[in-house]
């Protein structure tokens, strides 16, 4: 009983794996030997022409004498610390005023999606720079509202980076939809029951639509955090692949990937890319840590 | 044990099949077809015209296959520097002054010269001048495609309208530029745009060659200039002309714009830096004619500061799988006249003087200035500088970054000249 039981597992777990063996293969081939490539290449000096030299902890050593390291590390900071919150209290703001559920909601509700498909593409970038441009549309507009400036906003150090936030909380909608299916899932029953204890809007707002939502929005802001962190497309785009102006756009992922290919030094940027690995574990880890104390999980009720 | 067999029967399928792709990608045939990659950076009139002539040479030649490979400026040495870690190279590749010091001292090139010994690549119509940039130790790594020299384009309507004479651009300075500028803004509005805002440093090293000295020492381990005079003067010809509202606000100049975004194309500024070979594309963006100049002298220049460019090479890499059919190809491209017919001097003004000849008889307007320009660049330049050091990508952010600072006044001219020099030597002695 015992062997023929074994052997039925057996099968069970090698056709599991024969199942997924495609996508175990290029997941193998394509993304973890690349990762343990990269761990090796950040201890060495390595330019890519040639063969890789190790030389130990020096990339690492490197980075804290690098100003245009300390640099994008700001940059990126404050990027994702404005266009996160910013992003997720727009798309809770949305998505509460789109749980009406009238008909010609769901065209708004598509509308508002689109952004956050098309977002991340080079087209849309391009497009973006040119609004922001000192004749683009966006100073057309402001002169329609009687506000006449040619001030070029992408080409101001102190403002380039905000058309990126911008950018991103443009995107909101894929959050946004979350936060509406998050605000479906809460029973009325609640609700109800708050009606007659003669709760107000504001309190039932706080004391049961946001702690039901913390599940979600815990799922939006890990996942909105790493994507903040890890930008690069749009401020590749935006900033001519340089970090104009003044490096005020120099995003992290931006400045290892001009480590490696403008200056040819790709064991630095290898580093660099694990020492972000580190930064979002740090993050994410303090996220999932805190969350046990205000995420509440309706499954766990009575812990 | 039915189900056990059905799956690894089922993945042994699978596995068959990878071996079968792969082979199919091709190599060399063994039915006596040559196969070749061909690589180089262009924008989509450069393409087009490259795709007739391989086309033309497959046509010429029926055995032989050349599979293209093309993208823009900004991507291409990305591709070239992987392909290069995979030793995936292609059989030709178009190569550039820039890198190819470095390619050589990592033997990712082959030397030419058997080729060009056996006759395979017919040089005898070449200027040794010209194979100068594409030689390292006394060997040859690349095949020049065409001369190239820095030179600014003016809207000559513009200074028509203002009853400017046109300047002689062997002899005019930057005391004329400015006074030009100055009076173009003063009559018209039509403003000054920074000098060569994606790359400041060929600005500064026209000028700085001008006293005998270079950006870049000949050892590439360190300036190649100690006076920062010529320095300061580059930055402060700015300051001055952004003081009297001549300059275009650099916040708006810096941004990266193609040429139908630019400034010229706008109508903003009547003047624009550019390399001779983009005559083309800045003219059918601004869509009225220009015409060229030298960058004027300093005060005091020595010698001129220009200086005759190879704008590109075609080089066999040392992994290439069919080097003999790249260098007949390489040979046809150079020399053949109906070729060059349809290149049309693209990349270039043509090495080989009797294509060049024949160029410049049928030549069309814009090739017919750039060619011009090209013989007046000879008779006043000075000899080419060693290729960019390694740490040159670093130099040149840093120097477009200092320059970006001065102009918006967040650091002074001296301190800013101090820093340029002090980080210039840093970055270069590593």
């Amino acid at each position: 009983m015992n062997t023929s039981h074994r052997k039925a597992q057996l099968m069970n777990d090698l056709s599991g794996y024969a199942f997924i063996s495609p996508w175990l293969i290029g997941f193998l081939a394509f993304s973890i030997i690349p990762i343990l490539f990269s761990l090796y290449y950040s201890f060495c000096d390595y330019d890519i022409l040639a063969k890789p030299i190790f030389n130990g902890l020096v990339n690492f050593k490197a980075m804290f004498s690098d100003d245009l390291f300390w640099k994008s590390l700001q940059v990126t900071f404050y990027y994702a610390f404005v266009s996160v919150p910013a992003r997720l209290l727009f798309a809770f703001a949305v998505a509460m005023l789109f749980n009406r559920g009238a008909r010609i909601i769901r065209l708004y509700q598509m509308v508002y999606y689109l952004p956050s498909i098309v977002g991340g593409s080079i087209a849309i970038a391009v497009m973006w720079r040119r609004l922001f441009m000192s004749d683009g549309a966006v100073n057309a507009v402001l002169g329609a509202l009687g506000i006449h400036t040619t001030i070029s906003w992408i080409g101001k150090p102190e403002t380039a980076i905000w058309t990126l936030i911008i950018l991103a909380v443009w995107q909101f909608g894929s959050s946004m939809l979350i936060f509406l299916a998050g605000l479906k899932q809460i029973p009325q029953t609640y609700y109800e029951a708050a009606d007659i204890d003669g709760a107000g809007s504001f309190m039932k707002f706080t004391k049961i639509t946001v702690p039901q939502l913390t599940p979600v929005i815990f799922f939006n802001l890990v996942m909105q955090l790493i994507s903040g962190f890890t930008v690069f497309t749009q401020a590749f785009v935006v900033s001519g692949g340089m970090g104009d102006p003044l490096n005020s756009t120099l995003v992290y992922a931006l400045y290892l990937y001009q480590r490696a290919f403008k200056y040819f030094d790709m064991g630095y940027s290898s580093a660099m890319a694990w020492v972000l690995v580190l930064i979002i574990g740090l993050f994410t880890a303090v996220i999932f840590k805190s969350s046990s104390s205000w995420v509440y999980y309706e499954s766990k009720e009575g812990k | 044990m039915k189900g056990i067999k059905t799956v690894f029967l089922f993945l042994l399928c699978a596995l068959m099949l990878v071996p079968t792709l792969v082979l199919a990608q091709g190599a060399v045939e063994e039915t006596g077809e040559s196969y070749m990659r061909l690589a180089w950076w262009g924008n989509p009139t450069r393409d087009e015209r490259t795709i007739k002539v391989v086309n033309m040479y497959m046509e010429q030649h029926p055995n032989v296959k050349i599979e293209t490979e093309t993208t823009g400026w900004a991507g291409y040495w990305d591709k070239m520097n992987t392909q290069a870690a995979a030793g995936s190279l292609p059989d030709l590749m178009q190569h550039d002054y820039a890198y190819m010091l470095q390619w050589v001292g990592r033997n990712q090139l082959l030397d030419l010269t058997g080729y060009v010994d056996s006759g395979v690549i017919k040089l005898d119509k070449v200027a040794e001048s010209a194979l100068a940039g594409g030689r390292v130790n006394g060997k040859l790594y690349g095949i020049n495609l065409g001369s190239n020299a820095v030179c600014l384009v003016y809207d000559p309507a513009v200074l028509a309208t203002c009853g400017i004479a046109e300047p002689d651009s062997t002899t005019w300075t930057w005391a004329d530029f400015e006074r030009i500028a100055t009076e173009v803004y003063q009559k018209t509005g039509v403003q000054t745009i920074p000098f060569f805002t994606t790359d400041p440093k060929v600005g500064f090293d026209n000028m700085v060659r001008q006293t005998g000295a270079s950006t870049y020492a000949k050892t590439g381990k360190g300036l190649g200039f100690t006076d920062p005079t010529v320095l300061k003067e580059f930055f402060a010809i700015q300051l001055r002309l952004l003081k009297s509202g001549v300059l275009i606000n650099p916040e708006i100049a810096f941004v990266t714009v193609t040429p139908e975004e630019g400034e010229l194309a706008k109508g903003r500024t009547w003047v624009e830096f550019i390399w001779s070979n983009q005559l083309a594309s800045t003219q059918s963006a601004a869509k009225r004619p220009l015409k060229m100049a030298l960058l004027p002298k300093i005060a005091n220049a020595k010698q001129p500061g220009t200086f005759l460019k190879p704008s590109m090479f075609f080089s066999i890499p040392a992994t290439a799988e069919n080097p003999k059919e790249a260098a007949r190809f390489l040979n046809f491209f150079l020399n053949d006249i109906a070729a060059n017919d349809i290149l049309l001097g693209d990349r270039g003004v043509p090495v080989p003087s009797d294509v060049r000849a024949h160029m410049t008889e049928g030549a069309s307007d814009i090739n017919k200035t750039i060619f011009n320009f090209i013989s007046l660049a000879a008779n006043n330049s000075s000899a080419i500088d060693p290729p960019d050091p390694t740490n040159s990508g670093e130099f040149l952010k840093m120097f477009r970054d200092a320059t970006q600072e001065i102009l918006l006044g967040k650091i002074s001219l001296d301190d800013g000249a101090v820093k340029v020099m002090a980080k210039g030597n840093e970055i270069l002695k590593k």
